[in-house]
Protein backbone atom coordinates (compact mmCIF):
# COMPACT_ATOMS: atom_id res chain seq x y z
CA UNK A 1 0.00 0.00 0.00
CA UNK A 2 2.73 2.38 1.03
CA UNK A 3 4.81 1.46 -2.00
CA UNK A 4 1.89 2.07 -4.35
CA UNK A 5 1.39 5.49 -2.84
CA UNK A 6 5.07 6.35 -3.13
CA UNK A 7 5.16 5.33 -6.78
CA UNK A 8 1.99 7.27 -7.57
CA UNK A 9 3.42 10.33 -5.87
CA UNK A 10 6.66 9.89 -7.82
CA UNK A 11 4.83 9.67 -11.13
CA UNK A 12 2.80 12.75 -10.21
CA UNK A 13 5.98 14.73 -9.41
CA UNK A 14 7.64 13.69 -12.67
CA UNK A 15 4.49 14.64 -14.57
CA UNK A 16 4.51 18.10 -12.94
CA UNK A 17 8.17 18.69 -13.80
CA UNK A 18 7.59 17.53 -17.37
CA UNK A 19 4.62 19.77 -18.12
CA UNK A 20 6.30 22.73 -16.43
CA UNK A 21 9.67 22.83 -18.12
CA UNK A 22 9.78 20.39 -21.03
CA UNK A 23 7.78 22.66 -23.38
CA UNK A 24 10.14 25.53 -22.66
CA UNK A 25 13.28 23.39 -22.98
CA UNK A 26 12.01 21.97 -26.27
CA UNK A 27 11.39 25.45 -27.69
CA UNK A 28 14.75 26.61 -26.35
CA UNK A 29 16.62 23.75 -28.02
CA UNK A 30 14.63 24.09 -31.26
CA UNK A 31 15.49 27.78 -31.41
CA UNK A 32 19.08 26.79 -32.14
CA UNK A 33 18.13 24.50 -35.02
CA UNK A 34 17.59 25.10 -38.71
CA UNK A 35 14.08 24.73 -40.18
CA UNK A 36 14.95 21.40 -41.80
CA UNK A 37 16.10 19.95 -38.49
CA UNK A 38 13.00 21.23 -36.70
CA UNK A 39 10.80 19.42 -39.19
CA UNK A 40 12.68 16.15 -39.02
CA UNK A 41 13.80 15.28 -35.51
CA UNK A 42 12.73 16.06 -31.98
CA UNK A 43 16.09 15.67 -30.27
CA UNK A 44 19.75 16.40 -30.96
CA UNK A 45 21.68 19.06 -32.83
CA UNK A 46 22.87 17.37 -36.02
CA UNK A 47 23.67 20.74 -37.58
CA UNK A 48 25.38 22.16 -34.50
CA UNK A 49 24.25 25.16 -32.45
CA UNK A 50 23.03 27.97 -34.68
CA UNK A 51 22.15 31.48 -33.76
CA UNK A 52 20.66 32.52 -37.13
CA UNK A 53 17.14 32.19 -35.77
CA UNK A 54 17.79 34.93 -33.25
CA UNK A 55 19.34 37.16 -35.90
CA UNK A 56 16.34 36.49 -38.13
CA UNK A 57 13.90 37.26 -35.31
CA UNK A 58 15.54 40.64 -34.86
CA UNK A 59 15.39 41.27 -38.60
CA UNK A 60 11.77 40.23 -39.08
CA UNK A 61 10.35 42.37 -36.28
CA UNK A 62 11.67 45.51 -34.58
CA UNK A 63 12.50 43.50 -31.48
CA UNK A 64 14.86 46.18 -30.16
CA UNK A 65 12.03 48.72 -30.03
CA UNK A 66 9.74 46.22 -28.31
CA UNK A 67 12.41 45.37 -25.77
CA UNK A 68 13.07 49.03 -25.11
CA UNK A 69 9.34 49.73 -24.66
CA UNK A 70 8.84 46.77 -22.36
CA UNK A 71 11.78 47.81 -20.18
CA UNK A 72 10.70 51.46 -20.00
CA UNK A 73 7.11 50.57 -19.16
CA UNK A 74 7.98 47.88 -16.62
CA UNK A 75 10.64 49.92 -14.79
CA UNK A 76 8.80 53.24 -14.65
CA UNK A 77 5.47 51.68 -13.81
CA UNK A 78 7.06 49.67 -10.99
CA UNK A 79 8.65 52.83 -9.57
CA UNK A 80 5.39 54.77 -9.81
CA UNK A 81 3.39 51.92 -8.30
CA UNK A 82 5.77 51.44 -5.35
CA UNK A 83 6.06 55.15 -4.66
CA UNK A 84 2.34 55.87 -4.68
CA UNK A 85 1.10 52.80 -2.85
CA UNK A 86 3.84 52.55 -0.24
CA UNK A 87 2.77 56.03 0.88
CA UNK A 88 -0.94 55.21 0.77
CA UNK A 89 -0.46 51.92 2.59
CA UNK A 90 1.54 53.65 5.33
CA UNK A 91 -1.20 56.15 6.04
CA UNK A 92 -3.90 53.48 5.90
CA UNK A 93 -2.07 51.34 8.46
CA UNK A 94 -0.71 54.00 10.81
CA UNK A 95 -3.19 56.87 10.86
CA UNK A 96 -6.70 57.00 12.23
CA UNK A 97 -9.10 59.09 10.17
CA UNK A 98 -12.74 58.91 9.26
CA UNK A 99 -12.48 57.65 5.66
CA UNK A 100 -9.81 55.04 6.41
CA UNK A 101 -12.12 52.01 6.32
CA UNK A 102 -13.94 53.12 3.19
CA UNK A 103 -10.76 53.82 1.26
CA UNK A 104 -9.21 50.50 2.23
CA UNK A 105 -12.38 48.72 1.12
CA UNK A 106 -12.55 50.61 -2.19
CA UNK A 107 -8.93 49.78 -2.95
CA UNK A 108 -9.35 46.08 -2.22
CA UNK A 109 -12.52 45.92 -4.32
CA UNK A 110 -10.31 46.53 -7.35
CA UNK A 111 -8.97 43.00 -6.89
CA UNK A 112 -12.18 41.34 -8.08
CA UNK A 113 -12.71 43.45 -11.22
CA UNK A 114 -11.90 41.43 -14.35
CA UNK A 115 -9.53 43.45 -16.53
CA UNK A 116 -11.48 42.81 -19.71
CA UNK A 117 -14.42 44.80 -18.32
CA UNK A 118 -12.21 47.91 -18.22
CA UNK A 119 -10.91 47.66 -21.79
CA UNK A 120 -13.41 49.93 -23.51
CA UNK A 121 -13.85 52.52 -20.71
CA UNK A 122 -10.07 52.86 -20.31
CA UNK A 123 -9.63 53.22 -24.05
CA UNK A 124 -12.15 56.05 -23.89
CA UNK A 125 -10.55 57.71 -20.87
CA UNK A 126 -7.05 57.56 -22.30
CA UNK A 127 -8.31 58.95 -25.59
CA UNK A 128 -9.84 61.91 -23.81
CA UNK A 129 -6.68 62.46 -21.80
CA UNK A 130 -4.52 62.24 -24.96
CA UNK A 131 -2.69 59.28 -23.48
CA UNK A 132 -3.91 56.72 -26.01
CA UNK A 133 -1.05 54.99 -27.82
CA UNK A 134 1.58 56.38 -25.46
CA UNK A 135 3.95 54.59 -23.12
CA UNK A 136 2.88 57.06 -20.41
CA UNK A 137 -0.68 55.80 -20.67
CA UNK A 138 0.46 52.21 -20.23
CA UNK A 139 2.69 53.15 -17.29
CA UNK A 140 -0.22 54.80 -15.47
CA UNK A 141 -2.67 51.96 -16.17
CA UNK A 142 -0.20 49.27 -15.07
CA UNK A 143 0.70 51.16 -11.90
CA UNK A 144 -2.99 51.12 -10.96
CA UNK A 145 -3.53 47.49 -12.03
CA UNK A 146 -0.89 46.35 -9.56
CA UNK A 147 -2.48 48.38 -6.79
CA UNK A 148 -4.28 45.61 -4.84
CA UNK A 149 -1.18 43.41 -4.62
CA UNK A 150 1.27 46.17 -3.73
CA UNK A 151 -1.08 47.68 -1.21
CA UNK A 152 -1.62 44.31 0.42
CA UNK A 153 2.05 43.46 0.67
CA UNK A 154 2.99 46.91 1.98
CA UNK A 155 0.14 47.05 4.49
CA UNK A 156 0.85 43.64 5.96
CA UNK A 157 4.53 44.57 6.24
CA UNK A 158 3.91 47.89 7.99
CA UNK A 159 1.74 46.05 10.49
CA UNK A 160 4.71 43.90 11.50
CA UNK A 161 6.94 46.92 12.25
CA UNK A 162 6.58 48.25 15.77
CA UNK A 163 5.69 51.94 15.85
CA UNK A 164 7.97 52.74 18.82
CA UNK A 165 10.77 53.91 16.52
CA UNK A 166 8.43 56.33 14.79
CA UNK A 167 7.12 57.64 18.12
CA UNK A 168 10.69 58.20 19.28
CA UNK A 169 11.40 60.13 16.10
CA UNK A 170 8.35 62.36 16.68
CA UNK A 171 9.47 63.06 20.25
CA UNK A 172 12.87 64.05 18.86
CA UNK A 173 11.04 66.60 16.75
CA UNK A 174 11.07 64.87 13.37
CA UNK A 175 8.18 65.70 11.04
CA UNK A 176 5.73 63.27 9.47
CA UNK A 177 7.47 63.06 6.12
CA UNK A 178 10.93 62.94 7.66
CA UNK A 179 9.93 60.04 9.90
CA UNK A 180 8.47 58.18 6.94
CA UNK A 181 11.46 58.74 4.66
CA UNK A 182 14.26 58.26 7.18
CA UNK A 183 12.87 55.70 9.64
CA UNK A 184 10.08 53.72 7.98
CA UNK A 185 11.25 53.35 4.39
CA UNK A 186 14.64 51.79 5.21
CA UNK A 187 12.88 49.20 7.38
CA UNK A 188 10.45 48.34 4.58
CA UNK A 189 13.08 47.36 2.02
CA UNK A 190 12.06 43.64 1.89
CA UNK A 191 8.44 44.55 1.14
CA UNK A 192 9.62 46.84 -1.67
CA UNK A 193 11.60 43.98 -3.18
CA UNK A 194 8.62 41.64 -3.05
CA UNK A 195 6.04 44.08 -4.36
CA UNK A 196 8.53 45.36 -6.92
CA UNK A 197 9.21 41.95 -8.47
CA UNK A 198 5.51 41.12 -8.71
CA UNK A 199 4.74 44.50 -10.26
CA UNK A 200 7.61 44.16 -12.72
CA UNK A 201 6.38 40.74 -13.85
CA UNK A 202 2.84 42.06 -14.19
CA UNK A 203 3.99 44.87 -16.50
CA UNK A 204 6.38 42.68 -18.44
CA UNK A 205 3.72 40.05 -19.15
CA UNK A 206 0.60 42.20 -19.57
CA UNK A 207 -1.24 41.67 -22.82
CA UNK A 208 -4.84 42.87 -23.08
CA UNK A 209 -4.33 46.51 -22.13
CA UNK A 210 -1.18 46.83 -24.18
CA UNK A 211 -3.18 45.46 -27.09
CA UNK A 212 -6.12 47.82 -26.63
CA UNK A 213 -4.35 50.99 -25.55
CA UNK A 214 -1.57 51.15 -28.12
CA UNK A 215 -1.74 50.99 -31.87
CA UNK A 216 1.59 51.74 -33.51
CA UNK A 217 4.71 49.58 -33.63
CA UNK A 218 6.54 52.40 -31.88
CA UNK A 219 4.62 51.89 -28.61
CA UNK A 220 4.22 48.14 -28.57
CA UNK A 221 5.57 45.92 -25.83
CA UNK A 222 6.98 42.40 -26.22
CA UNK A 223 3.86 40.26 -25.58
CA UNK A 224 1.96 42.28 -28.19
CA UNK A 225 4.85 41.95 -30.59
CA UNK A 226 4.47 38.18 -30.38
CA UNK A 227 0.83 38.53 -31.30
CA UNK A 228 1.32 40.83 -34.26
CA UNK A 229 4.26 38.97 -35.67
CA UNK A 230 2.74 35.55 -35.12
CA UNK A 231 1.82 35.31 -38.78
CA UNK A 232 5.13 36.75 -39.94
CA UNK A 233 7.01 34.26 -37.79
CA UNK A 234 4.74 31.39 -38.82
CA UNK A 235 6.55 31.10 -42.14
CA UNK A 236 9.83 30.68 -40.31
CA UNK A 237 9.54 28.30 -37.38
CA UNK A 238 13.07 28.88 -36.18
CA UNK A 239 12.48 32.62 -35.80
CA UNK A 240 9.19 31.90 -34.04
CA UNK A 241 10.99 29.75 -31.48
CA UNK A 242 13.68 32.37 -31.01
CA UNK A 243 11.13 35.14 -30.50
CA UNK A 244 9.28 33.03 -27.90
CA UNK A 245 12.53 32.49 -26.01
CA UNK A 246 13.37 36.20 -26.18
CA UNK A 247 10.05 37.13 -24.54
CA UNK A 248 10.02 34.34 -21.97
CA UNK A 249 13.61 34.34 -20.77
CA UNK A 250 13.60 37.70 -18.89
CA UNK A 251 10.60 36.61 -16.78
CA UNK A 252 12.26 33.31 -15.93
CA UNK A 253 15.56 35.01 -15.04
CA UNK A 254 13.83 37.57 -12.82
CA UNK A 255 11.85 34.81 -11.13
CA UNK A 256 14.85 32.54 -10.56
CA UNK A 257 16.90 35.40 -9.09
CA UNK A 258 14.08 36.72 -6.91
CA UNK A 259 12.02 33.60 -6.23
CA UNK A 260 12.24 34.00 -2.46
CA UNK A 261 10.57 37.42 -2.72
CA UNK A 262 7.99 36.27 -5.24
CA UNK A 263 6.94 33.22 -3.23
CA UNK A 264 6.82 34.99 0.13
CA UNK A 265 4.98 37.92 -1.40
CA UNK A 266 2.28 35.81 -3.03
CA UNK A 267 1.88 33.84 0.19
CA UNK A 268 1.70 36.95 2.39
CA UNK A 269 -1.02 38.42 0.23
CA UNK A 270 -3.43 35.52 0.49
CA UNK A 271 -2.68 33.75 3.76
CA UNK A 272 -3.29 36.71 6.02
CA UNK A 273 -6.65 37.43 4.45
CA UNK B 1 -2.96 66.65 14.72
CA UNK B 2 -3.88 69.31 12.17
CA UNK B 3 -0.46 68.89 10.62
CA UNK B 4 -0.95 65.16 10.39
CA UNK B 5 -4.21 65.64 8.51
CA UNK B 6 -2.34 67.53 5.84
CA UNK B 7 0.13 64.69 5.48
CA UNK B 8 -2.60 62.06 5.33
CA UNK B 9 -4.10 63.94 2.41
CA UNK B 10 -0.75 64.31 0.66
CA UNK B 11 0.10 60.63 1.10
CA UNK B 12 -3.27 59.42 -0.13
CA UNK B 13 -3.84 61.84 -3.01
CA UNK B 14 -1.69 60.11 -5.66
CA UNK B 15 -3.20 56.70 -4.86
CA UNK B 16 -6.71 58.07 -5.01
CA UNK B 17 -5.93 59.81 -8.29
CA UNK B 18 -4.62 56.59 -9.87
CA UNK B 19 -7.54 54.59 -8.51
CA UNK B 20 -10.03 57.15 -9.75
CA UNK B 21 -8.46 57.47 -13.20
CA UNK B 22 -8.21 53.76 -13.92
CA UNK B 23 -10.95 52.08 -11.87
CA UNK B 24 -13.57 54.54 -10.68
CA UNK B 25 -14.07 56.47 -13.93
CA UNK B 26 -14.15 53.18 -15.85
CA UNK B 27 -16.80 51.64 -13.63
CA UNK B 28 -18.98 54.73 -13.80
CA UNK B 29 -18.63 54.75 -17.59
CA UNK B 30 -19.47 51.03 -17.71
CA UNK B 31 -22.54 51.34 -15.56
CA UNK B 32 -23.98 54.27 -17.49
CA UNK B 33 -23.16 53.22 -21.04
CA UNK B 34 -24.41 49.66 -20.51
CA UNK B 35 -27.91 51.16 -20.71
CA UNK B 36 -27.24 52.98 -23.97
CA UNK B 37 -27.17 52.26 -27.65
CA UNK B 38 -23.67 53.35 -28.63
CA UNK B 39 -21.51 52.43 -31.58
CA UNK B 40 -18.39 54.10 -32.98
CA UNK B 41 -19.03 57.52 -34.46
CA UNK B 42 -22.40 57.99 -32.74
CA UNK B 43 -23.12 59.38 -29.33
CA UNK B 44 -24.77 57.17 -26.73
CA UNK B 45 -28.56 57.23 -26.61
CA UNK B 46 -30.53 55.80 -23.72
CA UNK B 47 -31.83 52.32 -24.48
CA UNK B 48 -32.93 51.00 -21.11
CA UNK B 49 -32.36 47.29 -20.67
CA UNK B 50 -32.20 46.60 -24.44
CA UNK B 51 -28.54 45.51 -24.37
CA UNK B 52 -29.08 43.14 -21.47
CA UNK B 53 -32.20 41.65 -23.05
CA UNK B 54 -30.51 41.23 -26.42
CA UNK B 55 -27.44 39.53 -24.94
CA UNK B 56 -29.42 37.13 -22.80
CA UNK B 57 -32.24 36.22 -25.18
CA UNK B 58 -30.89 36.65 -28.70
CA UNK B 59 -27.11 36.60 -28.89
CA UNK B 60 -26.20 32.93 -29.41
CA UNK B 61 -22.47 33.61 -29.58
CA UNK B 62 -22.58 35.40 -26.25
CA UNK B 63 -24.46 32.48 -24.75
CA UNK B 64 -21.80 30.08 -25.99
CA UNK B 65 -19.09 32.30 -24.53
CA UNK B 66 -20.87 32.21 -21.16
CA UNK B 67 -21.23 28.42 -21.29
CA UNK B 68 -17.55 27.96 -22.16
CA UNK B 69 -16.48 30.39 -19.45
CA UNK B 70 -18.64 28.59 -16.88
CA UNK B 71 -17.21 25.18 -17.82
CA UNK B 72 -13.70 26.57 -17.50
CA UNK B 73 -14.54 28.15 -14.13
CA UNK B 74 -15.82 24.83 -12.78
CA UNK B 75 -12.82 22.90 -14.10
CA UNK B 76 -10.40 25.45 -12.70
CA UNK B 77 -12.13 25.59 -9.32
CA UNK B 78 -11.99 21.81 -8.95
CA UNK B 79 -9.26 20.04 -10.94
CA UNK B 80 -6.78 22.92 -11.02
CA UNK B 81 -7.08 23.56 -7.28
CA UNK B 82 -6.84 19.82 -6.55
CA UNK B 83 -3.64 19.44 -8.55
CA UNK B 84 -2.00 22.31 -6.67
CA UNK B 85 -3.20 21.02 -3.30
CA UNK B 86 -2.09 17.43 -3.96
CA UNK B 87 1.38 18.61 -4.92
CA UNK B 88 1.56 20.70 -1.74
CA UNK B 89 0.62 17.63 0.32
CA UNK B 90 3.26 15.50 -1.40
CA UNK B 91 6.12 17.95 -0.97
CA UNK B 92 4.94 19.18 2.44
CA UNK B 93 7.59 17.29 4.43
CA UNK B 94 10.79 19.12 3.58
CA UNK B 95 12.67 16.92 1.15
CA UNK B 96 15.58 17.73 -1.11
CA UNK B 97 13.24 18.42 -4.00
CA UNK B 98 10.63 20.51 -2.17
CA UNK B 99 11.93 23.94 -3.14
CA UNK B 100 12.89 22.74 -6.60
CA UNK B 101 9.39 21.42 -7.27
CA UNK B 102 7.72 24.54 -5.97
CA UNK B 103 9.84 26.82 -8.15
CA UNK B 104 9.65 24.70 -11.30
CA UNK B 105 5.87 24.49 -11.04
CA UNK B 106 5.70 28.26 -10.72
CA UNK B 107 7.53 28.96 -14.00
CA UNK B 108 4.49 28.59 -16.30
CA UNK B 109 2.65 30.99 -13.99
CA UNK B 110 5.21 33.77 -14.17
CA UNK B 111 5.94 33.85 -17.90
CA UNK B 112 3.72 35.99 -20.07
CA UNK B 113 0.52 34.25 -21.19
CA UNK B 114 1.16 35.45 -24.71
CA UNK B 115 4.50 33.66 -24.66
CA UNK B 116 2.90 30.62 -23.08
CA UNK B 117 0.38 30.64 -25.93
CA UNK B 118 3.23 30.82 -28.45
CA UNK B 119 4.97 27.99 -26.62
CA UNK B 120 1.87 25.84 -26.92
CA UNK B 121 1.40 26.78 -30.57
CA UNK B 122 4.90 25.44 -31.13
CA UNK B 123 4.61 22.18 -29.21
CA UNK B 124 1.10 21.40 -30.52
CA UNK B 125 1.92 22.23 -34.14
CA UNK B 126 0.51 19.53 -36.43
CA UNK B 127 3.71 19.11 -38.45
CA UNK B 128 6.73 19.75 -36.28
CA UNK B 129 5.19 20.04 -32.79
CA UNK B 130 6.69 18.04 -29.96
CA UNK B 131 3.44 16.31 -29.04
CA UNK B 132 2.72 14.95 -32.50
CA UNK B 133 6.37 13.97 -32.96
CA UNK B 134 6.27 11.94 -29.76
CA UNK B 135 3.00 10.26 -30.77
CA UNK B 136 4.46 9.51 -34.20
CA UNK B 137 7.59 8.02 -32.65
CA UNK B 138 5.63 5.88 -30.20
CA UNK B 139 2.95 4.62 -32.59
CA UNK B 140 5.20 4.53 -35.64
CA UNK B 141 2.37 6.06 -37.63
CA UNK B 142 1.74 9.17 -39.69
CA UNK B 143 -0.11 10.84 -36.83
CA UNK B 144 -0.94 14.46 -37.55
CA UNK B 145 -3.59 16.16 -35.48
CA UNK B 146 -4.27 19.86 -35.58
CA UNK B 147 -4.85 20.20 -31.85
CA UNK B 148 -5.81 23.86 -31.71
CA UNK B 149 -7.87 24.00 -34.89
CA UNK B 150 -9.65 20.66 -34.77
CA UNK B 151 -13.32 21.03 -33.81
CA UNK B 152 -13.11 18.06 -31.47
CA UNK B 153 -9.78 18.90 -29.82
CA UNK B 154 -9.68 22.72 -29.58
CA UNK B 155 -11.51 23.08 -26.27
CA UNK B 156 -9.45 20.36 -24.64
CA UNK B 157 -6.16 21.75 -25.95
CA UNK B 158 -6.91 25.30 -24.80
CA UNK B 159 -7.95 23.95 -21.39
CA UNK B 160 -4.61 22.19 -21.07
CA UNK B 161 -2.75 25.47 -21.44
CA UNK B 162 -3.87 26.49 -17.94
CA UNK B 163 -5.60 23.64 -16.12
CA UNK B 164 -2.49 21.76 -14.89
CA UNK B 165 -0.45 24.86 -14.04
CA UNK B 166 -1.39 25.28 -10.41
CA UNK B 167 1.93 26.56 -9.06
CA UNK B 168 0.27 29.48 -7.33
CA UNK B 169 -2.16 27.17 -5.51
CA UNK B 170 0.78 25.06 -4.31
CA UNK B 171 2.61 28.11 -3.00
CA UNK B 172 -0.44 29.42 -1.15
CA UNK B 173 -1.37 26.07 0.40
CA UNK B 174 2.25 25.41 1.44
CA UNK B 175 2.49 28.79 3.12
CA UNK B 176 -0.60 27.96 5.17
CA UNK B 177 0.76 24.49 5.97
CA UNK B 178 3.85 26.08 7.44
CA UNK B 179 1.65 27.64 10.12
CA UNK B 180 0.38 24.29 11.47
CA UNK B 181 1.95 23.63 14.85
CA UNK B 182 4.22 20.58 14.97
CA UNK B 183 2.57 19.58 18.27
CA UNK B 184 -0.71 18.67 16.59
CA UNK B 185 0.97 16.43 14.03
CA UNK B 186 3.25 14.91 16.67
CA UNK B 187 0.22 14.03 18.83
CA UNK B 188 -1.44 12.29 15.87
CA UNK B 189 1.73 10.34 15.16
CA UNK B 190 1.96 9.22 18.80
CA UNK B 191 -1.63 8.01 18.55
CA UNK B 192 -0.57 5.82 15.65
CA UNK B 193 -1.90 7.80 12.68
CA UNK B 194 -0.23 7.01 9.36
CA UNK B 195 1.17 9.75 7.14
CA UNK B 196 -1.78 9.32 4.84
CA UNK B 197 -4.25 9.73 7.69
CA UNK B 198 -2.42 12.80 8.95
CA UNK B 199 -2.56 14.34 5.48
CA UNK B 200 -6.23 13.68 4.83
CA UNK B 201 -7.76 13.93 8.31
CA UNK B 202 -5.69 16.66 9.95
CA UNK B 203 -3.74 18.76 7.46
CA UNK B 204 -6.34 18.99 4.70
CA UNK B 205 -9.27 20.15 6.88
CA UNK B 206 -7.00 22.86 8.31
CA UNK B 207 -6.43 24.13 4.77
CA UNK B 208 -10.10 25.00 4.22
CA UNK B 209 -9.62 28.75 4.19
CA UNK B 210 -6.60 28.86 1.91
CA UNK B 211 -8.15 26.33 -0.48
CA UNK B 212 -11.17 28.62 -0.56
CA UNK B 213 -8.95 31.61 -1.35
CA UNK B 214 -7.16 29.60 -4.06
CA UNK B 215 -10.50 28.60 -5.52
CA UNK B 216 -11.61 32.24 -5.66
CA UNK B 217 -8.39 33.18 -7.46
CA UNK B 218 -8.54 30.20 -9.83
CA UNK B 219 -12.21 30.68 -10.69
CA UNK B 220 -12.01 34.44 -11.22
CA UNK B 221 -8.87 34.03 -13.34
CA UNK B 222 -11.15 32.40 -15.92
CA UNK B 223 -12.89 35.75 -16.33
CA UNK B 224 -9.54 37.21 -17.43
CA UNK B 225 -8.30 34.71 -20.01
CA UNK B 226 -7.85 36.66 -23.20
CA UNK B 227 -4.20 36.60 -24.21
CA UNK B 228 -3.65 32.86 -24.43
CA UNK B 229 -6.85 32.29 -26.42
CA UNK B 230 -6.03 35.12 -28.81
CA UNK B 231 -2.59 33.66 -29.36
CA UNK B 232 -3.78 30.12 -30.02
CA UNK B 233 -7.32 29.66 -31.37
CA UNK B 234 -8.74 33.17 -31.32
CA UNK B 235 -12.04 31.71 -30.12
CA UNK B 236 -12.36 29.25 -32.98
CA UNK B 237 -13.06 26.86 -34.51
CA UNK B 238 -16.74 27.82 -34.77
CA UNK B 239 -16.76 29.50 -31.37
CA UNK B 240 -15.66 26.31 -29.60
CA UNK B 241 -13.13 28.21 -27.48
CA UNK B 242 -14.84 31.59 -27.31
CA UNK B 243 -15.01 33.01 -23.81
CA UNK B 244 -16.48 36.16 -22.29
CA UNK B 245 -13.37 38.39 -22.29
CA UNK B 246 -12.61 37.56 -25.92
CA UNK B 247 -16.20 38.16 -26.99
CA UNK B 248 -16.18 41.47 -25.14
CA UNK B 249 -12.93 42.43 -26.83
CA UNK B 250 -14.42 41.64 -30.25
CA UNK B 251 -17.62 43.53 -29.57
CA UNK B 252 -15.70 46.59 -28.42
CA UNK B 253 -12.71 46.68 -30.74
CA UNK B 254 -13.68 44.75 -33.85
CA UNK B 255 -17.39 45.55 -34.09
CA UNK B 256 -17.02 48.85 -32.24
CA UNK B 257 -20.34 48.33 -30.48
CA UNK B 258 -19.42 50.09 -27.25
CA UNK B 259 -22.84 49.92 -25.57
CA UNK B 260 -23.06 46.17 -26.01
CA UNK B 261 -19.45 45.67 -24.95
CA UNK B 262 -19.93 47.63 -21.75
CA UNK B 263 -23.06 45.67 -20.91
CA UNK B 264 -20.87 42.57 -21.16
CA UNK B 265 -18.38 44.32 -18.90
CA UNK B 266 -21.06 44.83 -16.27
CA UNK B 267 -22.11 41.18 -16.56
CA UNK B 268 -18.47 40.13 -16.25
CA UNK B 269 -18.02 42.12 -13.04
CA UNK B 270 -21.29 40.77 -11.61
CA UNK B 271 -20.17 37.21 -12.39
CA UNK B 272 -16.91 37.88 -10.57
CA UNK B 273 -18.80 39.06 -7.49
CA UNK B 274 -21.17 36.09 -7.59
CA UNK B 275 -18.25 33.66 -7.85
CA UNK B 276 -16.50 35.24 -4.87
CA UNK B 277 -19.69 35.08 -2.78
CA UNK B 278 -20.45 31.52 -3.89
CA UNK B 279 -17.00 30.12 -3.14
CA UNK B 280 -16.84 31.92 0.18
CA UNK B 281 -20.18 30.32 1.04
CA UNK B 282 -19.19 26.83 -0.08
CA UNK B 283 -15.96 26.92 1.92
CA UNK B 284 -17.66 28.68 4.83
CA UNK B 285 -14.84 31.23 4.73
CA UNK B 286 -16.63 33.85 6.79
CA UNK B 287 -17.05 31.56 9.78
CA UNK B 288 -14.28 30.17 11.88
Amino acid sequence: MKIVRKVTAGIFLIFIVCISIVPFLWVLSSSFKGNAEIMSSAIGFSGGLRFDNYIKAFQMAPMVTFYKNSIIVAVLSTILNLLVFSMAAYVLVRCKFRLNGIITMLFSAALVIPGAALLQPLYQTLNTAHLYDTLTGLIIVYAALGMPTTLYIMMSYYKTISSTLEEAAYIDGAGFFQTFARIVLPLTRPAFATAGVLQFLLCWNEFQFALTLTTGTEQRTLPIALYYFKSAFASDYGAMFAATVLVTLPSIVVFVLMQKQVISGLAAGAVKE
Amino acid sequence: MKRQKKWIAIFLAPALALFGFVFLISIIRLGITSFTDWTIGTSPTFAGLDNYIYLITEDKEFRQSIVNTLIWIVLQATIHVSIGTILALIIRRQKWYTNFMRSVFMIPNIISSAALGMLFLCIMNPEFGMVNQIIRAVTKSDFSKNWFMGVDTAFFTVTMTWLPYAGLVTILVMAEMASISEGVLEAARVDGATDFQIDTRIVLPMMRNIIGTSTVLAATSMLQKLDIIMMTTNGGPAGKTMNMPLYLYRTALTNNNYGLANTQGVILILMGLIIVALVRGIYRMDKE
